[in-house]
């Protein structure tokens, strides 16, 4: 299934050519990687000036301790330089073998050596050392530099001022060698870009399978969305329960079930309706022409099959023309062409088409008011044709229509037909804009009308974007409503 | 007169030249856009009945070359294609008029007869046929010299139809020429109409002028010298 899921998506990329698109999964595990990558770098180089800083401080505060303790050699003897040789040799000696590794020198103020610890000429040469330092303080700067062989040292010069021996001022050069600290920082650096890039991919294995996790119920839910088929339309999917995010898609999905399940239902009740409507001409159409046939018959009487058939096939053309109508107006490609028109000349112009008929049932037509408006004349003529002629349909010997325009405000006009006709029953009303439906009076009171006038007043006013309302009352009248907004 | 009918239905074809034959006219079918294009650019035809859909070159692109060509025969368009841009197309074209299958056989023949008209052709100010007379100017109509009583709308159906005498009219055609009615409607107006227009015509006189074709319209004609 996953597979098959899979291809689907694979192939609606293709078809709607949006294949460049990451997939979630792949655009999360980037994002996983590269914020890790970012944080892990990030607190490294801190790591890394911590660990420097701290170093550095260390073997500051070796240095001046240093520095001290020779002072307090230099107070103590202050002539005696073999003292001083014995104790610098010693003390730098020791520590050849231990960690720390330093070298010392005293000088006058002339720069004359007086004492160092042995082969440190040949590691450092005097002239690379810095200007004294004014004040020895654990704050207190030296220098690093290269020594001959390559070593790093960490460089001190202090000057001893109140301990003058013939006169002459005293100058300590301490060199710290600082390979050890190099070692331990760059061991440090390799070991945090082994962590940086193991995290890095750590963390696009962890965010992958996060991901694949975080998605399952968008997988699940577009199989269910996969299992809706086209005879499945009654079925939701809301009824599951989702997580909240995914819930809300069921929740869009059940609506637009819901709402193709309402079109599937009245497409397929207007088949069922167009079928029967279909029927009864053709039925006609059929039987005359096989009974005309069974038999030779005088010329008359074919006359007759034929003019007969005729009327049919009038019947099903003005069906057809009216069903074609309602489809373009469906699809809304049927072109409005607004004109300002005056209502009331409309009006009269669709109420003299009447005339002959009113006159003949005797039945009166007023009209009443004006008003101008934005519409297409045709579709305003054919709308309150269509009403008018059902008005006469229903309305008896006798009965009267009134045609009442009326301006609502600046852009509204509202245009009522009343008549006083036979009336709809309450049950009927709702139904009256449905393609095809027709009443049971209005199948016996006119048999052949086709059940397409309303639902053609109603297309129209859709595209005029205003509403049609009808009110009525059995055996007292109906009254129809047309608003343009 | 010679007419060109380009379609590629056969029934169709065969029905419009039986049609149009008996109706006095010289038929020519072509059921193919390049056939009827020569035919068209060849002959001397008086107006060319056109398909739009074709099997090899469509309605529009043979309308389009023959005016290119500067032929100006006009064209009645006869197609199922309903929509109003394609009537628009139809008309932006060049052609005459535009019309929509299932279409009667009549209104075509109607329509046929008002392209045919059209130019220098003048209106008669008076008609007159057995004992009715009209007079379209003064608006008075009378059958055996005695004034007949009709409202506007009645004097002019009644003008069209003495008009085209010994032609068929439909309904759809009446309306849209005498209430400027375009749309089909269910109703039957135009039956009522009539009807009133011949009680106040035809009941006066023994000689019944108005007749109907059933299934297919009205007709005014003087039958009195035939016999049904």
């Amino acid at each position: 299934m996953s597979s098959k899921t899979d291809q689907i998506i694979l192939n609606n990329k293709k078809l709607f050519g949006f294949s460049t698109a990451l997939s979630i999964t792949k655009r999360l595990t980037i994002l996983y990687a590269v914020s890790v990558f970012i944080l892990l770098a990030i607190s490294s180089v801190f790591l890394d000036w911590v660990l420097v800083s701290d170093l550095e401080k260390e073997d500051h505060q070796f240095l001046i301790s240093e520095i001290q303790s020779l002072r307090v050699l230099l107070r103590e003897n202050p002539e005696n330089i073999n003292a001083w040789r014995e104790e610098v040799e010693r003390e730098t000696l020791a520590s050849a073998s231990a960690f720390v590794k330093y070298y010392v020198r005293i000088l006058d103020e002339d720069s004359q050596t007086l004492v160092e610890t042995p082969g440190m000429k040949e590691i450092i040469s005097p002239l690379s050392f810095p200007d004294p330092l004014k004040i020895i303080s654990p704050t207190a700067k030296g220098i690093k530099k290269k020594g001959h062989d390559g070593r790093p040292l960490l460089l001190i010069t202090a000057l001893v001022e109140p301990y003058r021996y013939e006169g002459k001022k005293r100058f300590i050069h301490i060199a710290l060698d600082m390979s050890h600290e190099d070692a331990i920082i760059s061991d440090y650096r390799k070991k945090m870009a082994i962590i940086l890039f193991c995290g890095v991919i750590l963390s696009a294995i962890i965010g992958f399978a996060i991901t694949k996790e975080g998605l399952r119920p968008l997988k699940a839910i577009a199989k269910a969305f996969q299992g809706v088929g086209p005879e499945e339309l009654q079925k939701r999917i809301g009824l599951t329960q989702w997580p909240d995010e995914v819930a809300i898609l069921a929740g869009a999905f059940d609506m637009m079930l819901e709402r193709l399940e309402n079109s599937f239902t009245a497409l397929s009740q207007f088949s069922a309706n167009l079928a029967h409507e279909l029927r009864t001409p053709i039925n006609n159409l059929r039987g005359e022409a096989e009974v005309a046939l069974c038999r030779a018959r005088p010329a008359q009487e074919y006359r007759q099959v034929l003019e007969s058939s005729l009327e049919e096939y009038g019947r099903l053309s003005r069906m057809i023309e009216n069903l074609l109508f309602l489809a373009h107006a469906d699809r809304k490609d049927a072109l409005v062409r607004r004109s300002l028109i005056s209502v009331h000349k409309e009006v009269e112009a669709i109420v003299e088409f009447y005339e002959a008929m009113a006159e003949e049932k005797a039945i009166k037509v007023i009209c009443s008011g004006t008003a101008a408006l934005e519409a297409d004349p045709i579709l305003f003529r054919q709308a309150l044709s269509n009403i008018l002629s059902n008005a006469f349909q229903y309305t008896p010997e006798g009965g009267t229509i009134t045609v009442t325009i009326k301006k609502l405000d600046n852009s509204s006009v509202c245009v009522d037909i009343i008549d006083t006709g036979i009336g709809i029953e309450t049950k009927d009303l709702p139904n009256i804009f449905h393609r095809f439906y027709r009443s049971e009076r209005a199948r016996i009171h006119y048999p052949q009308g086709t059940g397409l006038g309303f639902s053609i007043v109603k297309s129209i006013m859709d595209l005029h974007g205003g509403t049609v309302s009808v009110k009525s009352e059995p055996m007292k009248g109906t009254t129809v409503s047309l608003k343009f907004l | 007169m010679r007419v060109l009918v380009v379609e590629d239905e056969i029934k169709t074809g065969q029905y419009l030249k039986k049609g149009l034959t008996e109706h006095g006219f010289m038929v020519d079918v072509s059921d193919r856009g390049e056939d009827g294009l020569h035919l068209a650019l060849t002959g001397d035809y008086a107006v060319i009945i056109l398909d739009v859909m074709l099997p090899d070159q469509d309605g529009w692109s043979v309308i389009a070359e023959l005016r290119r060509m500067g032929k100006q025969t006009p064209v009645i368009f006869l197609t199922a294609r309903d929509t109003l841009q394609d009537r628009i197309k139809g008309l932006e074209l060049g052609g005459d008029d535009y019309v929509v299958k299932p279409f009667a056989f009549s209104e075509l023949l109607a329509r046929l007869r008002t392209v045919l008209r059209r130019g220098p052709d003048r209106q008669p100010e008076s008609i007159r046929i057995a004992d009715l007379e009209i007079d379209f100017h003064r608006h008075k109509a009378t059958r055996n010299k005695k004034r007949l009583d009709l409202s506007p709308k009645e004097f002019l159906l009644l003008w069209l139809l003495a008009r085209h005498t010994g032609e068929v009219l439909t309904r759809t055609y009446i309306s849209e020429q005498v209430w400027d009615i375009n749309f089909d409607s269910d109703t039957n107006v135009v039956d009522v109409a009539i009807l009133r227009l011949r009680k106040k015509v035809d009941d006066p006189s023994s000689v019944k002028l108005i007749h109907t074709i059933r299934g297919v319209g009205y007709v005014l004609e003087d039958r009195s010298d035939h016999i049904e």
